[in-house]
C-alpha cells in the first residue's frame, strides 16, 4: 500500500490503513483479564477469557482495534518506523473519529474494544492528554462498556496517567529492549528510569484501587485487566537468559499480567540494527512465550530453564523438554498418585490435563489409554511417566536416548502416510493370496470336468 | 433391556431421564436413542415431553451438580453428535449414583459415557467461543442489525445471551441458516426464537454506511499483518475456513 502523496485532505480509510500499518508491530493485543456485564444502556460487555474477532494473514488474533492517535514522532528511535527522520506519510485521527470507528465496527462485532497507542505529538503531555480525552469521549458521550487497551506515554504528567486508568481496562508501557544500555544505543530519547516510573505508578494505583475495592464495592475501577509490557527480541545481543530474568523480575516486582516478547522485524533499515537474512527470530520468541507459561502457570523459575553458562534455548527441544531431560532423577513420575506440581513438571501434560488427572484419579485408576483422552501428549509424556508402576513401554531413563527419540519423534513419518497400515486379516482374504484366474481355469468351471 | 425413543431436543431427552428414574431402570440396561433400530429382547418406549418433568429434572441437576455443569450437560445436548441422549444420560446416572457434589459432574473422565459427553460439551463450547468473535452483523436499512451463521452444533441460544448483554440497544437478528432458527432481540426487551413455518428469510437491504464500514474493516485486516511473519496454516487453524463464508473481511461480494 503506497500512500506516498497525501493531499491536503485525508479520508478516513487513508488515515486508518496509515495509522493501524503503524500500530502492528505492538503486539499486546488481547482483551482478557477483566469480565463485566454489559449496563443494560451503553454498548458492550467484557469477558474474563478475551474474544478473537479474527485472524490476520500471520496468523495473529485481531482482537482490538489496534491503531495509533498519530504516528507523527518527535522520537528517533532507530528500530521504530515512525521515527522523526523516517519519510513515511503522516496522519492524525480526530478523538471523534477514533469513536466513529470504534463503535460501528463494536456493533458489527468486527471487534472486542479499542488498542490506541501514539507517537510523540510534540510533547508526552499533550500526547497522553489526547488519549486520556478520547477515551473519556469514548466512554462517557457514545456509552462505550467495552474493552479499551491504552498506552502510558513515558514522562507524562503522572496526574493524567491516573485519570486514564480509571476509564480503561488495561495499560501498559512498553519496556521496548530487555537492558538499559540497548535502549541507550537504540532509542536515544528514551531512557530506562521514565519508562519504569509509570510502570511503577500504575501497579501501586492498581494495588491500592484493590483494596478501596474490598471496602467499597461500587468503586470505580482503576485498570482492572492490570498491566502488560513488551519487549523486542532480537534487535540487540541480549541473551534469552537476560530477557527470561527481567521478565521474571517484572512479573515479581511490577506484578504485570503480561510481558510480550516481539521478534524484531528489520523496518528502517538503520545501519545500527541487524540484519535478518532469515526473517525475523520466529522460533525464539515462541521458545521464550513458551518459558513464559512455564513461569506464570507452571511454578518454574528463570534460573531453572536457563543460566550463565547456558544463555540460551535449546533450538530442538522446548524449555520443558529441555529441564525434564536434565533432571531426570525427578522422573518417572507416577500418574496416579503424583501431586499436582509434580505432573506439571512432566513434557506432555498441560494445566488443564493435570487438573483433569488429578479429578480422574479419585473415581477409578488412570491407563494410558484414559491420560490420552484427557488431552495428555503420549508422545512426549510417555519418557517420564508410569500409570500403576508400568512405563508405556519399556524406556531407558537415559538422557541422550530421550533426546533422540524426542527429536526423531518430530522427522519421523507419521505412521500410515506411506501407505502403509495395520488391518485385520481375515480367512476369507482370498483376493490376497490367490494367483490370477486364467481363462482355461473359468472355462473348466463353467464346464465341469470333462 | 429398555430403549427410549426421544426427539433431538433437550425437553425430550429430560424427559426420558425422569422416566427411566421414575421406572426405576438400571442405568447399564437402558438406551436413550433419536432412531429406532431394532434391537433384540428390547423393550421400547416413546417419550412425550413433559413440561413438568422437565423442570423437575433441572432443579435436580442444578441443585446436584451446580450451574456451571448443568450449562455443560445442556451444551452437550446441544451437539451434533447423534449419541448424545445416551452420553448424557449415563453422565447425569454416574453422578447422581456416586454422588459426585457441585462442579464434580465431569471428573471421572475414565469413564466412557462422562468422557463423551465431556467431550461434546467441549466441542460445542469451542464453536460457541468461537462464533462469539467470528459472527459479523450486517446493518440494514432500518438500523437492524442481521447476521447468518452455520454452526456445526445447535448453539444459537447459547449465542443470544452474549449478544443480548452486549448491544442491549440494537435491534439483531441472527440466523442459523443449516437450522432454519431465527434468534431475534429487540432493542431493550427479551430476545426470543423463532422457528418452522414463519420463519422465512426476509429479503436484504443494506444501509448506505454499510459498504464503508465493511471495506474500512477489510483495508484494517490486510494492514494490520506484518507481512514478513506471513502464516498461513497457522490463520487456518486458529480460524477454520467453515467459518469464512459468513465473514465480512473474507467473503469476495
Amino acid at each position: 500500500m503506497n500512500y506516498l502523496a497525501v493531499s491536503g485532505e485525508q479520508s478516513l480509510m487513508d488515515k486508518l490503513e496509515i495509522l493501524s500499518d503503524a500500530a502492528k508491530y505492538d503486539v499486546a493485543c488481547t482483551s482478557s483479564g477483566v469480565e463485566r456485564k454489559g449496563s443494560g444502556q451503553g454498548m458492550g460487555n467484557c469477558a474474563a477469557g478475551g474474544i478473537c474477532h479474527s485472524f490476520s494473514s500471520d496468523g495473529r488474533c485481531i482482537s482490538l482495534l489496534k491503531i495509533l492517535l498519530t504516528n507523527e514522532c518527535i522520537y528517533d528511535c532507530k528500530y521504530c518506523q515512525n521515527r522523526c527522520s523516517n519519510d513515511i506519510p503522516r496522519a492524525t485521527f480526530t478523538p471523534e473519529e477514533i469513536c466513529t470507528l470504534t463503535m460501528e465496527f463494536y456493533r458489527r462485532n468486527y471487534i472486542e474494544g479499542l488498542f490506541l497507542s501514539s507517537g510523540i505529538l510534540q510533547s508526552p503531555d499533550l500526547t497522553m492528554e489526547l488519549i486520556c480525552r478520547t477515551v473519556l469521549l469514548l466512554r462517557s458521550k457514545y456509552h462505550f462498556n467495552g474493552y479499551i487497551h491504552v498506552k502510558a506515554i513515558p514522562g507524562a504528567d503522572p496526574e493524567l496517567i491516573r485519570r486514564t486508568g480509571f476509564l480503561v481496562d488495561r495499560m501498559s508501557v512498553n519496556l521496548e529492549l530487555p537492558t538499559a544500555e540497548g535502549l541507550r544505543n537504540l532509542a536515544p530519547n528514551k531512557h530506562r528510569k521514565n519508562i519504569l516510573a509509570p510502570m511503577r505508578q500504575i501497579q501501586t494505583g492498581i494495588s491500592a484501587n484493590r483494596e478501596e475495592l474490598s471496602l467499597y464495592r461500587h468503586t470505580p475501577r482503576f485498570v482492572g485487566g492490570g498491566q502488560s509490557t513488551q519487549m523486542i527480541v532480537g534487535a540487540t545481543l541480549e541473551s534469552d537468559w537476560q530477557i527470561l530474568h527481567v521478565a521474571e523480575s517484572l512479573y515479581r516486582k511490577f506484578d504485570l499480567k503480561r510481558v510480550f516478547y516481539s521478534a524484531f522485524v528489520n523496518v528502517t533499515g538503520d545501519k545500527a540494527l541487524p540484519s535478518l537474512p532469515g526473517g525475523p527470530p520466529l522460533l525464539r520468541e515462541h521458545r521464550l512465550y513458551q518459558a513464559d507459561w512455564l513461569l506464570r502457570f507452571y511454578g518454574f523459575q528463570a534460573a531453572e530453564l536457563l543460566d550463565e553458562k547456558r544463555p540460551f534455548f535449546n533450538v530442538m527441544l522446548d524449555p520443558k523438554e529441555d529441564w525434564a531431560v536434565r533432571h531426570l532423577e525427578h522422573f518417572p513420575v507416577e500418574v496416579n498418585r503424583a501431586p499436582l506440581e509434580q505432573l506439571l513438571r512432566v513434557p506432555g501434560i498441560g494445566v488443564k490435563s493435570a487438573r483433569r488427572i488429578v479429578a480422574a484419579r479419585r473415581s477409578a485408576n488412570l491407563t494410558f489409554g484414559d491420560l490420552k483422552k484427557m488431552g495428555v501428549v503420549l508422545k512426549r509424556a510417555l519418557y517420564f511417566i508410569t500409570c500403576g508402576g508400568k512405563m508405556m513401554y519399556p524406556v531407558k531413563l537415559d538422557e541422550d536416548y530421550i533426546v533422540r527419540s524426542l527429536t526423531d519423534a518430530r522427522d519421523r513419518v507419521r505412521f500410515g502416510s506411506d501407505g502403509m497400515t495395520y488391518r485385520q486379516m481375515s480367512l476369507f482374504d482370498v483376493e490376497q493370496f490367490s494367483l490370477p484366474v486364467s481363462p482355461a481355469e473359468k472355462l473348466q468351471d463353467a464346464v465341469g470336468q470333462f | 433391556m429398555i430403549i427410549y425413543l426421544c426427539e433431538d431436543t433437550l425437553e425430550s431427552i429430560f424427559t426420558a431421564i425422569y422416566k427411566a428414574y421414575e421406572e426405576k431402570r438400571d442405568p447399564a440396561d437402558t438406551v436413550l436413542s433419536f432412531t429406532d433400530e431394532p434391537v433384540l429382547f428390547a423393550e421400547y418406549a416413546e417419550v412425550v415431553p413433559d413440561r413438568d418433568r422437565v423442570c423437575s429434572v433441572i432443579r435436580t441437576l442444578e441443585r446436584r451438580f451446580g450451574e456451571a455443569d448443568y450449562l455443560s450437560l445442556c451444551m452437550a445436548l446441544a451437539s451434533e453428535n447423534p449419541k448424545k441422549a445416551q452420553a448424557v444420560y449415563r453422565t447425569v446416572a454416574d453422578g447422581l449414583g456416586r454422588n459426585v457434589g457441585r462442579g464434580h459432574l465431569f471428573d471421572n473422565l475414565a469413564d466412557r459415557y462422562v468422557h463423551a459427553a465431556f467431550a461434546m460439551s467441549r466441542g460445542a463450547g469451542r464453536e460457541i467461543e468461537h462464533l462469539q468473535g467470528f459472527v459479523r452483523f450486517q446493518e440494514l436499512e432500518n438500523r437492524v442489525l442481521y447476521s447468518v451463521i452455520g454452526p456445526k452444533n445447535n448453539i444459537l441460544t447459547f449465542l443470544m445471551p452474549h449478544f443480548a448483554d452486549r448491544l442491549p440497544r440494537e435491534n439483531f437478528v441472527i440466523y442459523d441458516q443449516r437450522r432454519n432458527f431465527f434468534g431475534i432481540h429487540p432493542a431493550g426487551k427479551q430476545w426470543y426464537l423463532l422457528h418452522g413455518e414463519e420463519a422465512v428469510q426476509p429479503a436484504l437491504c443494506l444501509s448506505k454506511e454499510e459498504e464503508q464500514y465493511r471495506e474500512l474493516f477489510r483495508h484494517f485486516c490486510q494492514s494490520i499483518a506484518i507481512r514478513e511473519r506471513q502464516n498461513l496454516s497457522l490463520q487456518k487453524s486458529m480460524l477454520p475456513l467453515r467459518f469464512r463464508e459468513y465473514m465480512t473481511e473474507f467473503r469476495k461480494d
